[in-house]
């Protein structure tokens, strides 16, 4: 995924997509995962019984859905070459990456040590997806949020998150 | 008639217990916050909020609930107004001429006018749906499998046409939605589907999982890239009642609004998003000086603002009777409803009386109480509108991060929510939108619950839904909104609906 110019790219493909016939980008991209998507699911219920019309079985509705999905994303890579469309706008990876990171990172610290870190953790990390971020705003920021959190999850709300848990020292 | 003032008169005395009138009071200021806040909608903040409801009786919960969902409708409309950013989908229209009137010295008219509308509405709507729910709920008990699959059908195919974007992916989309609904264990047989062997998938992938990583998380990764300046008014907000002229000129348009938001909010699949422009269009084609459009006509404030409300109000209905949500708010509300042992359906009202009138009184209640939020209390929300996006999303995340892992304990959940955010982020740039995939999923396992049925009545014979006269004339409606929607005619009008 490779992150483009936006201005550049703004109304008609590229010349190395015209070669190739390509009309409209995102369309066939959307496409080629809906036909991917349905591949998929048709493998993964592939062992699951259809029964007969009379006496549906479990794999029926799956397996009919995700043909018509197939086809649905058939179509539309087939009229992605017929016609022009809007071109598949750039990705910026930052926002995505530290958004996820802080994310994931949340997950792994909320049982132990707890919200006292996954707090500060994710607004930190996260933080860092926007060009805008000034760290030092930021820091204070967090911890107030973290605090903010504690008082109106924990004690306000009475939610079972786990504040700071340090095995054998802590557990509040 | 004597039976609908004795249940409202049971509602009054449920919805006006002090802790009722409380929730519905932290619903609508909550509602309120995240109208105005942009960036943070009400699928979002009722993912979560649906842990706290936990501890709450289920009357107060959906009050709650309730009250952040038509809150938000208000609260949407302010950030139309004073920023030209639409708070929630149903404002968007609001910024044309809401914020043409806040350049020229107007906002609190503009304000005013929109509170006052969205009021005169929501008591309209309330009696709306009392005086609706008992009939639909007969019919609806004369409804078998066949007719309630092919009202999903409709309901489905009206949420394809309201879309935005192309057809044919919004078609594959809600298509994506029921099939991410067959995962888990099946119904009938017991037989685990689509698991892969992975224990916590054997209940189905989380609706709340799946809204939040859609709408909570996907929405911070698309304003991160959207990040432009506010065109926040800085000058006074002005006088909040409108004159006497300017009442003149919106009665109409209030009244028209209403009674288009009310009816197309009835219809099954999010028909409530359409009001607004409706409404609009309405207006601007009875208008005297059509050219005023667009340059603050309080014309086009007043009449939307009240089809939004109206339509956010009779979208409880299909719930409420049919049991089949609307759209994707009214799904959390099944959440919450199930989570109290509740099963939204014609048998809500029979079981469970004091919820069905307790929560339609207080949406009355909360109209009155929106207004006093709204309107004296305009200052603090607009100090909100100044909080900038940076500091604003980290701590979106936080929350989100929070409610998700409440709402089943679980650290895994929060990373499945993330992989659903960079999903839906990915299908949005290919033009897939989520709104449809989460109505497909919402409505995927009682469709095929009462498809099976059907089938297994008819003894696989797929005629079956066309013998039934009620069957087919709505597989009837929904095949004829689909044809219509592809006619190059209308097609252009619906672009130019979406684009104006």
């Amino acid at each position: 995924m490779v992150a483009h110019d936006d201005d550049a790219r703004e109304g008609s493909p590229s010349p190395a997509e015209r070669r190739l016939g390509i009309g409209a980008p995102q369309d066939l991209a959307a496409g080629a995962s809906l036909v991917a998507l349905a591949l998929f699911a048709l493998w993964a219920a592939g062992d699951l019984p259809g029964g007969r019309l009379g006496s549906p079985g479990p794999g029926l509705l799956p397996r009919a859905v995700a043909v018509l999905v197939g086809l649905a994303g058939a179509a539309l890579t087939v009229s992605s070459f017929l016609r022009f469309g809007a071109p598949l706008a750039g990705w910026k990876l930052r926002g995505p990456l530290f958004v996820t990171l802080g994310v994931v990172g949340f997950a792994l610290t909320i049982r132990s040590p707890g919200l006292a870190v996954a707090g500060p953790l994710v607004a930190l990390v996260s933080g860092a997806a926007s060009p805008e971020t000034r760290p030092r705003e930021l820091a204070i920021f967090a911890v107030v949020i973290t605090v903010l959190c504690v008082v109106l999850f924990r004690y306000v709300l009475h939610l079972p998150i786990p504040i700071l848990v340090i095995p054998g020292l802590v557990t509040i | 008639m004597a039976d609908l003032f004795h249940n409202l008169a049971f509602g009054f005395s449920v919805a006006l217990s002090a802790q009722n009138v409380g929730l519905a009071f932290v619903g609508c200021l909550v509602g309120t916050l995240i109208g105005v806040l942009p960036g943070v909608g009400p699928i979002a903040t009722i993912t979560m909020l649906l842990p706290i409801t936990f501890g709450i009786e289920p009357v107060g919960a959906l009050i709650m609930l309730a009250g952040i969902y038509y809150g938000a409708q208000y609260g949407g409309s302010t950030t139309a107004i004073l920023v030209n950013i639409p708070g929630e989908v149903t404002a968007v229209v609001t910024t044309l001429d809401g914020h043409q009137m806040a350049r020229q010295g107007r906002a609190g008219v503009a304000l005013g006018i929109a509170a006052l509308g969205s009021f005169c509405s929501g008591c309209f709507a309330t009696l709306v749906i009392a005086g609706l729910a008992v009939p639909l709920t007969r019919l609806a008990m004369i409804f078998g499998p066949s007719e309630y699959a092919a009202l999903m059908v409709m309901g489905l195919s009206f949420a394809v046409v309201l879309g935005r974007g192309s057809i044919l992916k919004s078609v594959a989309m809600v298509l994506v939605g029921l099939l991410l609904s067959t995962v888990g264990t099946d119904l009938e047989t017991g037989v685990e589907r689509m698991t892969f062997g992975y224990l916590p998938l054997a209940d189905g992938i989380d609706f709340a999982v799946l809204a939040m990583g859609l709408f909570g998380f996907a929405e911070v990764l698309r304003n991160l890239e959207t990040e432009g300046t506010r065109d926040v008014i800085h000058g006074a907000i002005g006088r909040l009642l409108p004159s006497r002229a300017d009442l003149r000129a919106s009665v109409g348009p209030v009244a028209r609004g209403t009674l288009v938001g009310a009816a197309l909010g009835i219809l099954p699949g999010n028909g409530a998003v359409l009001g607004p422009f409706a409404s609009y269009a309405l207006e601007k084609k009875l208008a005297r000086e059509p050219r005023r459009f667009g340059r603050g006509a309080i014309e086009g404030v007043a009449g939307p603002e009240s089809a939004n409300n109206a339509g956010a109000q009779t979208s409880f209905i299909p719930l409420l009777t049919l049991g089949i949500p609307p759209n994707a708010v009214m799904a959390l509300m099944v959440g919450a409803m199930t989570i109290h042992g509740i099963v939204p359906g014609p048998l809500v009202m029979s079981k469970s009386p004091n919820l069905f009138w307790g929560l339609i009184v207080s949406m009355w209640i909360g109209n009155l109480m929106l207004l006093v939020i709204n309107l004296p209390l305009i200052g603090i929300w607009v100090r909100f509108l100044k909080v900038p996006y940076r500091l604003m999303f980290p701590a979106i995340l936080l929350f989100c991060c929070i409610g998700i892992y409440s709402v089943n304990n679980s650290p895994a959940d929060v990373v499945f929510t993330a992989g659903f955010a960079l999903a839906g982020y990915g299908a949005h740039k290919m033009g897939l939108e989520s709104a449809p995939l989460l109505l497909g999923y919402v409505l995927g396992r009682l469709l095929e619950e009462n498809l099976r049925r059907a089938l297994a009545i008819g003894r696989g014979d797929l005629l079956i839904f066309l013998h039934r006269p009620v069957s087919a004339a709505l597989l009837a409606v929904g095949l004829l909104v689909l044809v219509v929607a592809v006619l190059p005619a209308i097609r252009r009008g619906r672009e130019e609906v979406f684009t104006e």
